[in-house]
């Protein structure tokens, strides 16, 4: 199947990122061009190789105070580039580098960069805590109508009844989860870049306060500011860049009703995702050596874990228990960068895909998974789901 | 508790008709007139035969709570919290889910397989939201 998949025309040349923190104080933009130049600079590349622009989110998609940062063309200025492709994605991107790998492999572009930057930690601050979804508008339009009226006015209160299912239906416990922000917190030690780099236990983790039952404080990624940027290249071009790193396989499939609350079953959100991204590799889940799996709540990173077929349905909460398999020296080290609940919410796969890159290469600092070759990437907006094989050169 | 609290929705011509039935109390849903199928939310359009003739019909029956969230976070100013929502469907209407609140709502009486009975209270900016009520006797 090997020459007509159109990602192994593509390659991650570059990954950059600007402070990373809970308050950075400095403008969406200014992070924006700090993670562009060190993504370029990354690839080994120069800004007058660059002739794609990406940004998540494009324009008109700001449900979340400081959820959205920046005007690709204010960007295209500031670098004065000619640029050949431009994209701009309001909705769900299944992966940061998806549409790019297109653009590249059919020869639109040659080296595109991709962006996403947050203030979401300036914008908590101002609001007095994690502001409601939806806020920047009057009235709740499209998906959310449904939602924010009655209440269900952030997305942890969205997700959360599916938790509720999910824990019911398998039997699996708060005590069990617990691990997974426990554990990434551990790996977050390792990070100078991480939010939060403090020990957390399992205790910390039960007596922490409720937001919204069964999702507690410690199983919601953390609001920050930060931009990542990431480049993709053609793959042809490999002579050029520094480090490149490979595509082997990706996909995003929906397969069921894109409402938070309509879902016939959420814990199923990424299996037709997972499958089609199977299908397109001789690799299996055994091959896979780090996996950095969607965390925007512990929940999503459990169903992922389900999903790629880590462990089998319901059996998630057996998987981490004890962090053992999940630990920088386990059978699957997990979210080894912290993730999002301890890195800092950086968004739609964005740190995820960062860190993935920077395992490959070896260039994880106190945190590399020792001979990291294969590495899972997967990200889930929503119903919006993306998975992805990244290999070493 | 008050529900009145919070971000009104944005009515359209797709939605007119279920808020202004629920002004009066009334659940409805759509119902296609080519294969009787029933949808929700509504969209115009039959979402098993793709028809475009659509009516709306009552949900009066009792339902079931398929799953819930307590919400203890104040999202906004003066929300008060915490408060229950449910996720609910009803066994006379297949394939029909519709999210409220949990009226009169002790958090412990929440459970999944919950039976309640449709209803509405006051909600953001006057209008009627999904409220559901426990069937006495029930949970
Ligand atoms: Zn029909």
């Amino acid at each position: 199947m090997g020459s007509e998949r159109f990602e192994q025309r593509a390659v991650i040349s570059g990954v950059g990122q600007s402070a990373i923190d809970r308050v950075v104080p400095r403008s969406g933009f200014q992070l924006t061009l700090d993670a562009v130049m060190a993504a370029i600079a990354d690839a080994g590349l120069g800004v007058d190789d660059i002739d794609g622009l990406a940004m998540f989110p494009g324009g008109g998609a700001a449900n979340l105070p400081g959820y959205a940062n920046g005007n690709l063309y204010e960007v295209h200025d500031a670098l004065g580039i000619t640029t050949t492709w431009r994209q701009g994605q309001v909705e769900g991107m299944s992966l940061p580098f998806y549409a790019a790998s297109q653009a590249v492999a059919t020869g639109q572009a040659r080296h595109v960069v991709v962006w996403r930057t947050v203030k979401e930690g300036s914008a908590a601050r101002l609001a007095g805590g994690r502001p409601a979804y939806g806020s920047t508008h009057p009235e709740a339009e499209g998906p959310l109508a449904w939602l924010l009226p009655v209440g269900a006015l952030s997305p942890v209160c969205q997700v959360a009844p599916y938790a509720t299912r999910y824990m019911y239906e398998y039997g699996v416990t708060r005590e069990q989860l617990a691990w997974i922000p426990v554990t990434q917190r551990l790996h977050a030690s390792l990070n100078p870049d991480a939010v939060y780099r403090d020990p957390l236990t399992v205790d910390d983790y039960l007596g922490s306060r409720m937001i919204s039952w069964p999702i507690c404080l410690y199983d919601c990624d953390v609001p920050a500011d930060g931009s990542t940027a990431i480049v993709i290249s053609a793959v042809e071009t490999a002579h050029d860049l520094r480090s490149p790193v490979r595509i082997e396989a990706m996909a995003g499939v929906i397969d069921g009703r894109p409402s938070w609350e309509q879902w016939e079953d959420m814990g199923r959100v990424g299996y037709a995702t997972a499958a089609a991204m199977w299908a397109r590799t001789d690799l299996t889940p055994q091959d896979v050596d780090v996996a950095q799996l969607y965390d925007g709540f512990t929940i999503e990173a459990v169903w992922w874990l389900e999903a790629m077929g880590f462990c089998g349905t319901g059996e998630a909460g057996a998987f981490v228990e004890g962090g053992a398999r999940i630990a920088l020296d386990g059978q699957l080290p997990l979210n080894t960068w912290g993730g999002q609940l301890s890195g800092g919410r950086l968004h739609a796969g964005f740190g995820h895909t960062a860190e993935a890159v920077r395992q490959l290469r070896g260039e994880a600092g106190e945190r590399q998974v020792v001979g990291a070759e294969v590495a899972a990437v997967t990200n889930v907006g929503g119903i919006e789901a993306g998975a992805a094989l990244l290999t070493r050169w | 508790m008050d529900a009145s609290i919070g971000i009104p929705p944005a009515v359209t011509d797709e939605t007119e008709q279920f808020w202004t039935n629920a002004a009066q109390g009334r659940l409805v849903i759509e119902h296609c007139l080519a294969c009787g199928a029933e949808s929700f939310p509504p969209r115009g359009m039959c979402r098993k035969c793709r028809g475009r003739s659509m009516s709306a019909v009552e949900v009066a029956g009792r339902g079931r709570v398929y799953s819930f969230t307590v919400n203890y976070q104040r999202w906004l100013p003066d929300l008060e919290v915490p408060y229950t929502i449910v996720l609910v469907e009803f066994p006379d209407h297949p394939g029909v889910r519709v999210i409220g609140r949990l009226r009169d709502g002790d958090p412990q009486r929440a459970a999944i397989g919950l039976e309640v009975e449709v209803g509405f209270e006051p909600g953001p900016g006057g209008f009627a939201i999904p409220s559901f009520a426990a069937v006495e006797g029930a949970g």
